[in-house]
């Protein structure tokens, strides 16, 4: 009773919140929701992977570069939009994200925690440095003339592209969320994640289970490069601030919450360009998240103690 | 047997001693994954081996080598170091960033070599590290300072003023990337640009997408609630197209739309959106039908390395070993004292449309360069827009609005 009635308040608190920015300043909630999909859309495939293999990907960043790469260099080849390419990609960068998993990451699963963060730590050093020996640090965009779609209400005017990313996040949400509950490969992925040796017993083959989740992981990394690259130039150390920013997501929204990351995305994309909306408080915008994830994890921490 | 070895070294260290005493050895500095750093060293690379063909300077050949300084202070000093002792080279040329020419400077005193200095525009700190004279009459400085850079710009836009006078610029507003080299561009706007009231001058500083931003939503919110009649920013090649993109989907369209990025990403210039955004810089290809230079280095390097030189460090590069050269030439000798002496007397018809000589700058005593350009992209090229004398086009004014 008491959970309904405080959610009930969080709620109206929300809607009061979000009504008077749309009122007040409405490219803040516009622009916010925009990056907030972009973030979500890149967090979650990491918080399927730490919900699941319980391990921290620290290449996630430089896969989705990698995904991108790939995608410039095919469609400028073929002539092909990147929006035709998102499937393929996803493809492959699923295929080469699961033959990663087995040649390296499979072997680490035992490993003590620091050891997996410096192998994927590794691995990301190793992707953007061969990009950047083969490719040099020069920038590539592709210039695409709907990335500039707009609309008009009234006296403002608002890109409207972005919001790909937000329908990017819900559908690998809602998706994720079906497959994890839905079907027999989910709910033994699931069930892998609760308790591998449970699962084991029961026959699921745990490191099979694992392999396909992170391969499926990479595969929606893999189809956001193909998608990023409409927005943004790629270079070989584009995808590593994705790393940092979706970690912190996965963490303040808590491990296998995916829903929770849309929220806490939303959150950070709201605020970071709330600040930016202000002369004062533009260049706050990047501490205010690290903050953001200090409450939460801590206020976090003092319920768990309480309770 | 120990005879025999001893008469083979003997003649291992003759030989080796006859061919040093052949060869000229310039140590080369550049950060190779950058794309200046990588055409900078492979133009200098065209130079040596034109000068070579050409029979040498004083029947003595060129050799350069290159040691990648990866954009750190830290491995720049250990080049200067390793090719000083290991190498043993007789001048050095080179450089891009200021960071990481910072980190040479204490070598550079040390081992008093003559340095042709290709890069590095920060004045607070590179050139303050260098000092006055004599301490820093090694060292020739070829690219602008940050504050000649400025200074160009202000003329450059007086004089467009008055010969175009449909071109009015009162209002300017400066999109600034929050890293060091966005906030020294905004200072020097203000002092430059603000300072003796004749602009209005405002700017926002944004995250570039190279230090993982690329939202530029905000900052160009400001921008058109403040209307600029220039509207400039200072980021990098990542930025370029987005920052367009986004303008378009927010319909800011100010009478001139300028960028400052250090170089320009690949196919740019393909880029419908592109078009008539002006640049400053120091060399397009358009400038190979008006300069003879230009043309005979653009064909040579295409020729030699299949791809177009991309920003004007190929031929900073490419001049800076033709220039030294000139001097060991004229000198007669690598020795730093005269050679010094012998570059002082420089006097290059360059590849970038102007003839190089040294002068003193606010602090050192070999300044080269000391203008940049305005241009614009038109039909997919840089064109010259000022110094009316290297122009290649007129300025397109206004920036069309978006359709």
């Amino acid at each position: 009773m008491a959970l309904k009635r405080r959610n009930l308040i969080i709620s109206v608190f929300a809607l009061a919140a979000t009504a008077a920015l749309l009122l007040w300043r409405p490219t803040v909630l516009i622009y916010g929701l925009q990056a907030a999909g972009l973030y979500a859309a890149i967090a979650i495939p990491m918080g399927l992977v730490l919900g699941i293999v319980h391990i921290v990907n620290l290449a996630h960043g430089e896969f989705m570069m990698l995904a991108s790469y790939a995608t410039y260099f095919t469609c400028k080849a073929l002539g092909m939009d990147p929006l035709i390419a998102i499937v393929p990609t996803a493809i492959v960068t699923a295929i080469f994200g699961w033959i990663i998993f087995q040649l390296t990451i499979r072997r680490a699963l035992k490993a003590p925690e620091l050891n997996q963060l410096i192998l994927t730590f590794g691995i990301a050093i190793v992707f953007s440095q061969a990009i950047n020996l083969v490719f040099t640090s020069q920038t590539y965009k592709m210039p695409l003339d709907y990335v500039s779609a707009s609309m008009d209400i009234g006296e403002l005017t608002f890109g409207i592209w972005s919001f790909v990313f937000v329908a990017a996040a819900i559908l690998f949400a809602g998706g994720l969320n079906f497959f994890l509950k839905r079907t027999t490969t989910g709910k033994a992925a699931l069930a892998v994640g609760q308790n591998p040796k449970g699962a084991a017993i029961v026959g699921i083959d745990v490191y099979r289970t694992y392999g396909l989740v992170f391969a499926l992981a990479i595969a929606l990394v893999g189809a956001m490069g193909a998608l990023f690259l409409t927005k943004s130039a790629i270079f070989p150390t584009v995808g590593s601030p994705f790393t940092m920013k979706s970690f912190c997501l996965v963490a303040m929204a808590g491990v296998g919450n995916i829903p929770g990351i849309l929220s806490a995305s939303v959150l950070l994309g709201l605020t970071e360009n709330f600040l930016r909306a202000f002369r004062g408080s533009r260049e706050w915008a990047d501490i205010v998240f690290f903050v953001l994830i200090i409450v939460v994890i801590m206020s976090r921490s003092l319920k768990g103690r309480k309770s | 047997m120990k005879r025999f070895v001893l008469a083979i070294a003997a003649i291992a260290l003759v030989v080796s001693g006859v061919a040093a005493q052949g060869t000229i050895k310039i140590g080369g500095i550049w950060t190779l994954a950058d794309i200046t750093g990588k055409q900078g060293s492979a133009a200098a690379q065209l130079a040596v081996d034109e000068i070579n063909a050409a029979g040498g300077i004083s029947g003595k050949t060129l050799q350069l080598i290159v040691v990648d300084d990866e954009g750190k202070a830290d491995k720049a000093a250990a080049a200067v170091e390793k090719l000083a002792t290991v190498d043993k080279v007789d001048v050095f040329v080179g450089g891009m960033a200021s960071g990481a020419e910072l980190g040479k400077i204490p070598s550079f005193k040390k081992y008093n070599k003559v340095v042709m200095s290709t890069g590095a525009a920060g004045s607070a700190t590179v050139e303050k590290a260098l000092g006055p004279s004599p301490e820093s009459d090694f060292y020739f400085h070829l690219h602008p300072w940050d504050y000649n850079q400025g200074a160009s710009y202000a003329e450059g836009w007086d004089a467009i003023q008055k010969k175009y006078p449909n071109v009015q610029i009162k209002k300017i507003f400066l999109a600034y990337e929050e890293g060091a080299f966005g906030k020294s561009s905004w200072d020097s706007t203000k002092i430059l640009f603000g300072a003796d009231k004749r602009y209005t001058i405002d700017g926002a500083p944004f995250k570039s997408a190279l230090l993982g931003g690329g939202d530029y939503t905000a900052v160009l919110e400001a921008a058109k609630a403040f209307k600029p009649d220039l509207f400039l920013w200072a980021g990098y090649d990542a930025d370029a197209l987005p920052l367009l993109e986004q303008s378009k989907a927010m319909k800011f369209s100010p009478g001139i739309y300028l960028g400052a990025p250090p170089g320009w990403p690949i196919g740019f210039g393909s880029s419908r959106l592109a078009n008539n955004v002006m640049l400053y810089g120091m060399w397009s290809t358009a400038m190979n039908d008006t300069n003879a230079q230009s043309k005979k280095f653009y064909d040579a390097y295409v020729k030699r390395y299949r791809e177009e030189p991309a920003t004007y460090f190929a031929l900073l590069a490419y001049d800076a070993v033709k220039i030294l050269a000139n001097g060991i030439k004229a000198a007669g000798t690598t020795e730093t004292a005269a050679l010094v002496k012998a570059l002082e007397a420089t006097s290059y018809a360059s590849a970038l449309g102007e003839t190089i000589t040294f002068k003193p700058s606010n602090v050192i005593k070999h300044q080269g360069i000391t203008r940049q350009k305005i241009l614009q992209w038109q039909g997919g090229l840089q064109e010259v827009i000022w110094p009316f004398e290297a122009a290649t086009a007129a300025p397109v004014y206004p920036f069309p609005a978006w359709k």
